[in-house]
């Protein structure tokens, strides 16, 4: 049965702006959220400012849910999850569970938005010793940390005065399994620093990597002003192990442009963990049959390349994390596309 | 003194690698020292420094380095300082401040816009106010001017000696009593240093045959002092532009003409923050803009191969690449080549920002003078005369021709070569 209605699947960034602008081109929406409440993983992982304009992550994404849940086009459901698809492009039957209940819906298109999860630091391997030092931490508990405005290192409760980031924890790495980089965590590291420098003023904080991937605004926004003028220190080579030195971590590696050699206590380190598909996007890309990629990520780009919401699948889009890593701004604008993409492809069905 | 290259060394009296016995002095097994402690406080003791703040904002593209002249000779670069900054070294206690020559190059490649013309200054003067190291020969210039007026340490009353035997009579501006179009303003080492005597000599005879109104200061000149600044000596270098100024607005002129790009910075881009704001120009500039004239002169011919350099103040600094260019081609006879590095990339003679004065000190932290390099790299473009056109030069350059084995490469200002075919000599 031919349905003019766009299924969406989850409820963060990427899937609420897609809900919007599918509503706005006129679609009927229906957003399927496995959580009780919208905002996705800014909302569920307690970020405090988002890198462009600063604004606070809350309530950046409380706009983006009100906009969603007092639209008349658009139907949430909470606690929901897929369970199968059946049907092709302009007739999928898509059988949900929602709030424990079995239920059925009608979907002309799909848009997939279920993103993505922070790397774990523990993962294969004791990693920097993440699950043996509380004061080695990753950029999502410093994350909460900062919105509380309240630092402070796990193991004794006090301020931290040396705080190091090591970049590109889990990213770029072909032994974890995770050759790409995940886009973000430079932007988020110095981000973190500039409130890091705001907060705890006389604090020294340092960022370990092997190149700032800092596309776009995030260089003159981000990595200028957090060099120039929070006089965060950048050092070219990565920290190779923390070891424990007393009540201080102490960090080794090699500092790459001085060519030496380089041990250098510290009172914090936070490790920069990069993205990986979350468990629903490998779930979603299972069910449905569709093409991932060899890392999870729902493959992206359609035939020609050129067309980076299209699945493999007719009728079903990808917009946001969950076909790879992405900040908010892409995932956003991909959410658009997406939406435009699933309306059209109605429309084209219905006519 | 601290210096930011230290490492142990271990020497065995015996070692066999592969089997091959490899005992001797020279196995030497060098171990990196750790680095067991940033310091960013060293970074931004610079750039808390008025004009010093753009110290801080280096992020290691390394531009800088490959164009340093420094470096080129040595181990040094502005990236490299910033490193040793964040490494350990105190700047204001370290050699390394006293090996930039303020030649600009390294501003002219940075995505970061940190200025070295800035961030020096800044840092010498900071080390000279606490009393740490300074040069001793760099501290004799500092005295020479103070006292004497000029950083040669020559007696003030000598000052216009050299005119007697120009040739052509040089008016002394208080002796004429008039309003003059030009004053010349012939500069330190013009006034006293034997080749410098050669090319005001030869600036005179020019002047003359075309006609100039002009008169120079005579012994109320005094060093105009931007490369005392530029080593960090900014009181000394504010007494002697107030007193400058003073004589400069005794007179009625209409334009100065230096003989020297260091002056010419002086006048043009410093001297105004201290109220000083006439029209100056240097002696290549004011010569081409009567080139006409000037090639009815030139009647003799000048059978050389010519390769000029570019002073980092008449170039870089104050962006004059044509005029010298066009007055040595304007010579008959004369054939001119090009260095590799040439204009905006003109590799610096080793006398700016106050290395005219820190030879000896600048040798023992280099593997050659920046001047032999340069010598050399004129030498191999086959020319038989290296034209220069900033009175610090043509001393250095002699020496490097020498030094370097290249005694057949004559070292002349533009000036001597002009005046060598008007005379015919």
């Amino acid at each position: 049965m031919t349905s003019g209605k766009v299924l969406i699947i989850g409820g963060g960034p990427a899937g609420l702006e897609a809900a919007r602008s599918a509503a706005e081109l006129g679609g009927e929406v229906i957003l399927i959220e496995k959580r009780e409440r919208l905002g996705g993983t800014p909302d569920r992982e307690s970020y405090a400012k988002l890198t462009h304009h600063w604004r606070d992550a809350s309530e950046a994404m409380a706009d983006m849910a009100a906009f969603v849940t007092s639209n008349k086009n658009v139907e949430v459901k909470y606690s929901a999850e897929v369970k199968s698809i059946s049907g092709e492009a302009g007739s999928f039957t898509v059988e949900i569970e929602a709030g424990g209940a079995a239920e059925s819906i009608n979907a002309g298109a799909v848009i997939i938005a279920t993103g993505f999860q922070h790397f774990d630091p523990g993962r294969a391997t004791q990693y920097y010793n993440y699950y043996s030092f509380p004061d080695v931490i990753t950029l999502t508990d410093l994350e909460k940390m900062l919105k509380e405005h309240n630092v402070v290192r796990p193991s004794n409760g006090e301020t931290p005065k040396k705080i190091a980031f090591i970049q590109c924890v889990g990213s770029r790495d072909r032994q974890i399994g995770n050759e790409y980089c995940s886009k973000v965590c430079c932007g988020i590291a110095s981000k973190q620093a500039i409130e890091l420098r705001e907060q705890i003023p006389d604090s020294k904080v340092m960022i370990f990597y092997i190149d700032m991937r800092m596309y776009g605004y995030w260089e003159n926004e981000i990595y200028w002003p957090a060099q120039e003028k929070y006089k965060v220190n950048y050092v070219k080579g990565l920290v190779s192990e923390v070891l424990k030195k007393g009540d201080k971590l102490l960090i080794r590696g090699e500092d790459t442009t001085m060519s030496r050699p380089m041990e250098v206590t510290m009172d914090m380190v936070v490790l920069s963990v990069g993205m990986e598909p979350s468990a629903g996007t490998r779930a979603v890309a299972q069910l449905m049959g569709i093409q991932q990629n060899k890392y999870g990520f729902i493959e992206a780009g359609g035939a020609g390349g050129l067309d980076p919401v299209a699945t493999s699948r007719e009728g079903i889009f990808v917009a946001g994390a969950a076909s790879g890593p992405s900040d908010l701004d892409d995932s956003i604008a991909q959410a658009g596309l997406a939406a435009a993409r699933a309306v059209a492809s109605i429309r084209k069905v219905m006519a | 003194m601290a210096g930011p290259i230290k490492a142990k060394f271990v020497e065995k009296e015996h070692a066999v690698v592969d089997g091959v016995d490899i005992s001797g002095h020279w196995n030497r097994m060098f171990e990196q020292r750790v680095i067991t402690e940033y310091t960013p406080e060293l970074i931004e003791k610079i750039a808390d420094l008025p004009n010093a703040e753009s110290f801080a904002n280096c992020y290691q593209c390394a531009k800088c380095v490959s164009v340093c002249p420094v470096d080129i000779v040595g181990n040094y670069g502005p990236r490299k300082l910033y490193r040793y900054a964040q490494t350990g070294m105190d700047l204001t206690e370290a050699p390394e401040l006293w090996l930039c020559t303020t030649c600009k190059n390294c501003l002219r490649v940075c995505p970061k816009e940190v200025d070295m013309i800035k961030i020096m200054p800044a840092a010498r003067e900071e080390a000279i106010l606490q009393g740490k190291f300074v040069p001793a020969e760099l501290q004799q210039a500092f005295e020479n001017t103070a006292k004497s007026g000029n950083p040669l340490g020559q007696p003030q009353r000598k000052r216009d000696a050299w005119i007697k035997d120009a040739g052509v009579e040089i008016p002394i501006i208080k002796d004429l009593a008039r309003p003059v179009d030009v004053l010349w303003y012939v500069g330190s080492y013009p006034s006293y240093h034997p080749r410098g005597i050669d090319a005001a000599s030869a600036a005179a005879r020019i002047f003359s045959a075309l006609g100039i109104d002009f008169a120079i200061l005579g012994k109320e000149e005094k060093d105009d002092a931007d490369s005392q600044r530029l080593a960090g000596e900014k009181g000394l270098f504010e007494m002697m532009a107030e007193s400058n100024i003073a004589t400069f607005n005794n007179y009625e002129w209409k334009e100065m003409v230096v003989t020297g790009p260091h002056e010419l910075n002086a006048f043009k881009n410093v001297y105004p923050k201290y109220g000083f704001d006439r029209p100056v120009i240097h002696y290549t500039t004011f010569l081409a803009r009567h080139l006409d004239q000037l090639k009815e002169l030139l009647k003799h011919e000048v059978n050389v191969k010519v390769t000029y350099h570019d002073p980092c103040y008449l170039g870089r600094h104050n962006g004059e690449y044509e005029a010298p260019r066009k007055l040595l081609e304007a010579i008959p006879g004369v054939e001119l080549v090009e260095m590799q590095r040439n204009r905006e990339n003109g590799y610096c003679c080793g006398g700016g920002g106050g290395g005219m004065w820190m030879d000896s000190f600048t040798a023992k932290h280099t593997t050659m003078r920046l001047s032999e390099k340069r010598a050399m790299e004129a030498a191999s473009t086959g020319a038989d005369v290296l034209a220069v056109a900033c009175p610090f030069e043509v001393s250095r350059f002699a020496d490097a021709v020498k030094s370097t084995g290249n005694e057949h490469v004559d070292v002349l200002d533009i000036l001597e070569l002009l005046d060598k075919s008007m005379r015919g000599e």
